[in-house]
């Protein structure tokens, strides 16, 4: 049978699967962590870290990404406070930098609370959260493309940069990029600093939710597939 | 060789050993530490010996090539046993008038001896020289008595005791229970407490456990780790041994990076010798615990001294840190509980044990105990490798052992903790040098490099510096550290190429702020400390560059401009002569100008002249 742990996230009481993740339980029960380079069936990375949140611990508070952390028993996590958010709104303020027109880049961008981009653009096509490299080694069991590389020479490459025999031609590492999920034909030309927050929740099609949805604060400012 | 089968095998080799040594009349110690082998003493000692040999001396005098003695600046250095005559910057030309003169009729060569560049007195012997004198080298000192790849020497120097008298009867929550009482914390950056870390690893259940010694370091300008175990490879294996009998561990790995081919070696022969005299196996010294250790090159990535990222790379996976809320004392090498520590912190174990916590605590602060090593460089007269007991402050560290900084120019600030340090002002010197004090100061102990700055450094310059290598060595894992640092390093580039603007400092401070607090691993959380330095104690200088396009200490080539003062030159050509890219020319008065679009801001000129007409401004 499987055992179960109670935790409260922001105030409200959870049960989660023992050896389930904070983020896992916090989305099963409808608390919108907002996340990217998390995949429910694949294994955590903490790559992206938007979705770091606060552990309570006798008054001390640690932040953390919730997609690492094991599920405890009397757990008190607090994942939208003002520090998170400021936190979160400066890590996909990054994001977004690096990748200005990816809709599902903005559509994190927005739901985090940028508006504007204090750092000029770059086009890159790749944000490395690794979801198409962990699916392909854990889901498709192909292991075809990996990291290579780096720091700022990080890639996403074929094995020895030429293996492309070693694809089972799954096709979903574009399934799975964020990247590939309709590229944003708006307002974000090189030189615009200022987000549109129009988009429609992208990153939410691709993920599992429970039905319940508490509506939370993050919603606000842009269009929640779920209000 | 013979095995050591129990403590009293170990005890009558030492005793064998001591007898044989009585037997030599002088020992020549020669560094060959890798400080040293630069100054060329390999050839010092080959000439030595081919000089003994030459005279037949070889039997009555032994030369004994050891690891550092720390006094680098002065390499190679000579010390003649018995009466520790101190020689420095010893050439293999002097070869044959040491043995001649001080070896054989016991003549002292004034030339060799150390000047004190203070009284400018010769002196005879380490121990009057102000370098060695300020500091208290408890792991150092025993540098000069061993041969690294000797374990007899190890074994006559007192070696293995710690071991035997373990293995003898102290049981593991003993070891463990002594530890933390001693205080020690680790030596690796963090200082977390030894004894917890192997407590809490002890407490795990199942008999498969490891202990690892990290000799990763890889912060610019340290070096303690590389010479201690080039020095003294049979201390950190006796620290690893004794650990791994605490925790209950029958396998140990010794992570070196490959850059440091000489403490690989050392390590290597260190490990084969063990296991020839028993020391490394099964049954130890006839006791039940069986342990042997594994040498394994790391290949040069920075990030590979964090933990999780070393364990990875030890597995033969991509060296990356994972997250670490299960503690890698739980989930360690191999998903198995792992104490890992740095070289200096195994290397403190032996003599816990055998001369107890309380002597080891009496040395250091309240809350960090014991001596530590730093690797002293930069700027300063005397660069080596400094012990001294914790609480020392920084100017003692700077001015009385390193003896200020070169060339007549004052000191402006001491980097510590390597990259993922910070820089303290000139002002906070009197500091005491421990854990806390330096963490809340802005700076970090980290391992122990200290890299001096005299007032010629641009401290926004400084910070570039950094980020630039962090940059490079980030994993590219997390995004705060990767594409975070990556931006920091594009503003403060900005800065110093005079396109900086107000907004961005405060951009700086915010985004500083984020990648040390949600950064995966310690290496990007601590991956803003020079930033947050320098603008904590020198945000004049970021204002001069942002705000007047000026950088104080001449050193932003885009801020600087090299000018020629007409009443001062006369007109004789060295600079033109020098500059290499033409850009200097003679007017009509033969006063000499400096083409500012030809002007590559190299210096030379600078140094050129001698009637100091050209200036930086």
């Amino acid at each position: 049978m499987q055992q179960h742990v109670t935790l409260k996230i922001d105030g409200v009481r959870v049960q989660a699967v023992k050896g389930s993740s904070v983020l896992d339980a916090a989305l099963s029960a409808g608390i919108c962590i907002p996340h990217l380079c998390y995949v429910p069936v694949l294994r955590d990375s903490g790559a992206c870290r938007l979705c770091i949140v606060e552990v309570v611990n006798d008054g001390r508070t640690k932040i953390t990404a919730s997609c690492t952390l094991n599920a405890e028993e009397g757990m008190a996590i607090l994942s939208n406070t003002e520090r998170i958010r400021k936190l979160r709104k400066n890590i996909a303020e990054l994001l977004v930098a690096q990748a200005p027109n990816s809709r599902a880049v903005q559509d994190i961008a927005v739901r985090c609370g940028v508006k504007e981009v204090r750092y000029p653009f770059r086009n890159d096509n790749c944000i490395q959260c690794g979801r198409c490299v962990r699916y392909c080694s854990e889901y498709s069991k192909a292991d075809a493309i990996g990291f290579v590389g780096r720091g700022k020479d990080r890639h996403v490459e074929f094995a020895f940069g030429f293996r492309r025999d070693l694809c089972k031609k799954c096709g979903f590492c574009t399934e799975y990029c964020p990247m590939s999920v309709t590229p944003c034909g708006g307002s974000m030309k090189a030189g615009e600093g200022r987000l549109c927050g129009n988009c429609d929740s992208q990153i939410a099609s691709l993920e599992h939710f429970s039905g319940i949805c508490f509506r939370c604060e993050l919603g606000k400012g842009f269009k929640c597939t779920r209000q | 060789m013979r095995k050591l089968k129990k403590s009293s095998d170990l005890e009558s080799l030492r005793k064998r050993l001591l007898a044989a040594r009585r037997r030599i009349r002088s020992t020549i110690v020669i560094c060959g530490g890798t400080g040293c082998q630069a100054s060329k003493s390999p050839e010092v000692i080959a000439a030595i010996r081919a000089e003994l040999a030459k005279q037949g001396m070889e039997r009555q005098v032994h030369v004994r090539a050891t690891g550092c003695h720390g006094f680098c600046e002065q390499g190679p250095l000579l010390v003649i046993e018995p009466g520790n005559l101190f020689y420095c910057q010893v050439k293999a030309g002097d070869a044959k008038e040491i043995v001649a003169r001080t070896v054989k009729k016991g003549d002292v060569i004034e030339r060799l001896l150390y000047t004190d560049p203070v009284s400018g007195r010769k002196v005879r012997t380490e121990a009057e020289i102000p370098f060695y004198q300020a500091q208290d080298r408890r792991l150092l000192g025993r540098n000069r008595s061993v041969d690294p790849c000797a374990i007899e020497d190890y074994i006559a120097a007192g070696g293995y005791s710690a071991l035997a008298k373990t293995l003898a009867g102290i049981k593991p929550e003993k070891v463990i229970a002594e530890i933390k009482a001693s205080g020690l914390r680790g030596r690796g950056g963090a200082g977390f407490p030894t004894g917890r870390k192997w407590a809490e690893c002890a407490e795990e259940p199942g008999d498969e456990k490891y202990v690892v010694c990290n000799a990763d370091e890889g912060d610019p300008g340290a070096y303690m780790d590389r010479c201690l175990l080039e020095a003294n490879p049979h201390l950190i294996l006796e620290g690893m041994m004794i650990g791994a009998w605490a925790i209950g561990a029958s396998a140990g790995y010794i992570y070196v990076r490959k850059e440091y081919p000489l403490a690989v070696r050392h390590a290597r022969i260190a490990v084969e010798q063990a296991r020839e005299f028993g020391l490394l196996g099964g049954n130890i010294l006839g006791s039940p615990f069986s342990f042997d250790v594994e040498i394994a090159r790391g290949g040069g990535a920075f990030v590979c001294g964090e933990s999780t990222a070393l364990m990875a790379s030890l597995e033969g996976k991509v060296g990356e840190p994972r997250a670490k809320d299960i503690h890698t004392v739980k989930d360690g090498l191999w998903h198995k509980p792992t104490a890992l520590n740095n070289v200096e912190t195994w290397a403190n174990v032996p003599a816990i044990i055998l001369d107890g916590a309380r002597r080891f605590a009496a040395k250091g602060t309240k809350d960090s105990k014991g001596t530590k090593i730093f690797a002293l460089t930069g700027q300063v007269k005397n660069t080596g490798l400094v012990e001294v007991a914790m609480g020392t402050s920084l100017k003692d560290i700077v001015f009385n052992i390193g003896g200020g900084a070169k060339n007549g120019r004052a000191v402006k600030a001491v980097q510590t903790g390597g990259p993922s340090g910070g820089c303290l002002p000139v002002d906070r010197f009197d500091l005491p040098v421990d854990f806390d004090t330096l963490s809340e100061a802005g700076a970090m102990m980290g391992s122990g490099g200290m890299v001096v700055m005299d007032e010629g450094t641009c401290m926004v310059d400084v910070a570039k510096y950094f980020l630039g290598f962090l940059q490079d060595e980030s994993c590219g894992k997390c995004v705060p550290c990767r594409v975070g640092v990556d931006r920091l390093l594009e503003i403060v580039t900005d800065i110093t190429e005079g396109r900086g603007r107000r907004e961005q400092i405060d951009l700086l401070k915010d985004l500083a702020d984020t990648i040390s607090v949600a950064s995966l691993c310690a290496l990007g959380k601590t991956a803003p400390n020079p930033v947050l330095s320098t603008l904590r104690y020198f945000p004049e200088e970021y204002i001069a560059h942002v705000d007047h396009k000026k950088c104080p200490a001449g050193v932003c080539k885009a801020l600087i401009r090299y000018s020629i003062e007409t009443d001062k030159c006369n007109g004789c050509g060295s600079c033109l002569r020098a500059c290499p890219h033409g850009a200097i020319y003679s007017g009509k008065k033969k006063v000499h100008v400096i083409d500012d679009k030809e002007c590559q801001k190299c210096g030379i000129c600078v140094a050129e002249c001698k009637f100091a007409a050209i200036t930086v401004n």
